[in-house]
């Protein structure tokens, strides 16, 4: 067998800033809200993420897959809590520790954006840019279900009514 | 884990034999899904562990004319697939609502009605009332108590099934501390809120065996479960309700509605099972209740919202009995 060996270099193409830094994206969200409970249900979260080339879009996907369901878990369900007097950390169980299981979740699509502009700019980078909008995307989906903005991730049905109530009253 | 004695009886005396008047000395073991993990943070210590699985005559369903006999140790799984269960769509529900294949074939009856509390406090080794209930009234009291919270006890009640069971009439035997000695009480009566560190939050002596539930074979009564859940996993519910109904052309002629997890018992509300007699099932005639069951609610500093959960889960859990609508999102 020939021994394979490639030589590669790879240059940051430091007059537009774009290859190591920035990546840009899309997302939506549908939900159903229980007026009546607060509880809220992912139906449907959709998303585009540029990340300059691809190399693996297979991967890359699932990447993207992962963030959704990350970005739903930490806007409906997750929350580390401490006991206000001792510190504690109360919901280290998994019992308590809430996360989105097959059912919370909804359906995904995910779509790589990659026109020859940013195809060109080279490998960027995609492991944290698609998480960080979820919570922006489905609490604005929220808002606009409810016609009232629940302030603070995640949108727990504590919260929901809570917001629901400071609503009715102002 | 602390080291244990284990047994595993083959009767109802030889359980009995092996039982001790202190709590804390003696464990019974059916499915383990809540002793094992408990035993694992040591928060419940005992010296023996009694598994009462191979006893004969714990585990099955029989029917005659008058009575289901349900075996303390039968399966979720197995009573959720009895034909015998056919006239109590309250208590599948509630086994629907578990959502864990493990929980539902390894949990037993018995042991759902008798787990321990989920209080955080209580299983961070705080102790069941966690100073007197002082580290829940000063901590984070989301899912605790909005009724009976006025003692030291402020968790809720853990068992999904006992609201249903107390809905449609059901009973408990218990056996001991000889075998001769046995107790039939209504599922209501079965459950207290402990005063202190010494009373359980049931009415079982340590010495003594809960060996059957006991449905009334016909209930007349149109019933069923509604829980509020937050995710479509094994959760427990925020708030849960069960309402058995006799309905007589058109009109309520008897009533029975039990709330789950919002006290340290389940939660008769008489107050809303008056508001249905002489009525036709509606969403007004529902909403009242649901409205009239929290009117005496006492919330805690986080849990306010759990009285509009429970007003909500009384409503829809009528509406279901009547086989309407009940609206919202069904998890």
């Amino acid at each position: 067998m020939m021994p394979l060996e490639v030589k590669g270099e790879f240059k940051r193409r430091d007059d537009n800033g774009l290859s190591s830094s920035q990546v840009g994206g899309v997302q939506m969200a549908e939900v159903e809200v229980d007026r009546d409970t607060g509880v809220v249900r992912m139906k449907k979260f959709v998303m585009v993420q540029d990340m300059g080339l691809v190399i693996n879009p297979k991967t890359a996907k699932s990447q993207m897959y992962g963030a959704a369901i990350m970005g739903i878990a930490y806007a409906l369900f997750e929350q580390r809590l401490l006991d206000p007097v001792t510190g504690v950390f109360l919901n280290a169980e998994i019992a308590d520790y809430k996360l989105p299981r097959l059912g919370d979740i909804g359906e995904i699509v995910v779509e790589i954006y990659e026109p020859d502009s940013e195809y060109n700019r080279g490998v960027v980078g995609l492991g944290e840019p698609p998480v960080i909008s979820p919570g922006a995307t489905i609490s604005n989906a929220v808002c606009n279900a409810l016609g009232v903005r629940v302030p603070v991730l995640p949108m727990t049905p504590k919260r929901v009514l809570e917001a629901l109530v400071k609503a009715r009253k102002a | 884990m602390k080291a244990f004695e284990y047994a595993a009886p083959t009767h109802t005396g030889g359980v009995l034999e092996l039982l001790s008047d202190d709590a804390e000395q003696v464990a019974l073991l059916a499915g383990g899904t809540d002793l094992v993990p408990l035993m694992g943070k040591m928060i419940i210590t005992p010296r023996r562990v009694v598994n009462i699985m191979n006893v004969a005559g714990l585990r099955g369903i029989e029917a005659d004319s008058l009575t289901v006999t349900i075996g303390a140790v039968t399966t979720l799984d197995e009573l959720f697939e009895a034909p015998e269960l056919a006239d109590f769509p309250a208590i599948r529900q509630a086994i629907h609502g578990i959502n864990s294949d493990t929980l539902r074939s390894q949990g037993t009856l018995g042991g759902e009605l008798l787990q321990r509390p989920q209080c955080w406090y209580f299983r961070g080794g705080n102790g069941l009332l966690a100073d007197s209930g002082r580290r829940v009234v000063q901590g984070d009291n989301r899912y605790h108590a909005i009724f009976a919270n006025a003692g030291p006890a402020k968790f809720v009640s853990p068992s999904r099934i006992a609201p249903a069971l107390i809905a449609v009439g059901a009973q408990v035997r218990i056996v001991g501390p000889s075998e001769q000695e046995e107790t039939v009480l209504p599922v209501e009566a079965l459950f207290r809120a402990p005063r202190d560190g010494r009373q359980r939050e049931h009415a079982i002596e340590p010495n003594q065996l809960l060996t059957h539930i006991l449905l009334p074979r016909a209930p007349r009564m149109a019933n069923a479960t509604y829980e509020v859940r937050l995710t479509a996993g094994p959760d427990f519910p925020l708030a849960s309700a069960a309402a058995a109904l006799q309905i007589e052309n058109g009109i309520v002629r008897a009533a029975n509605i039990v709330l789950g997890h919002v006290a340290p018992t389940p939660w008769v509300s008489y107050a809303a099972s008056q508001m249905l007699l002489g009525q036709s099932v509606n969403l007004d005639t529902a909403t009242a209740a649901g409205e009239a069951a929290v009117r005496d609610a006492t919330p805690l500093s986080e849990n306010a919202y759990k009285v509009q959960l429970a007003s909500v889960a009384v409503r829809r859990a009528i509406l279901r009995a009547a086989g309407q609508d009940t609206g919202g999102i069904d998890l």
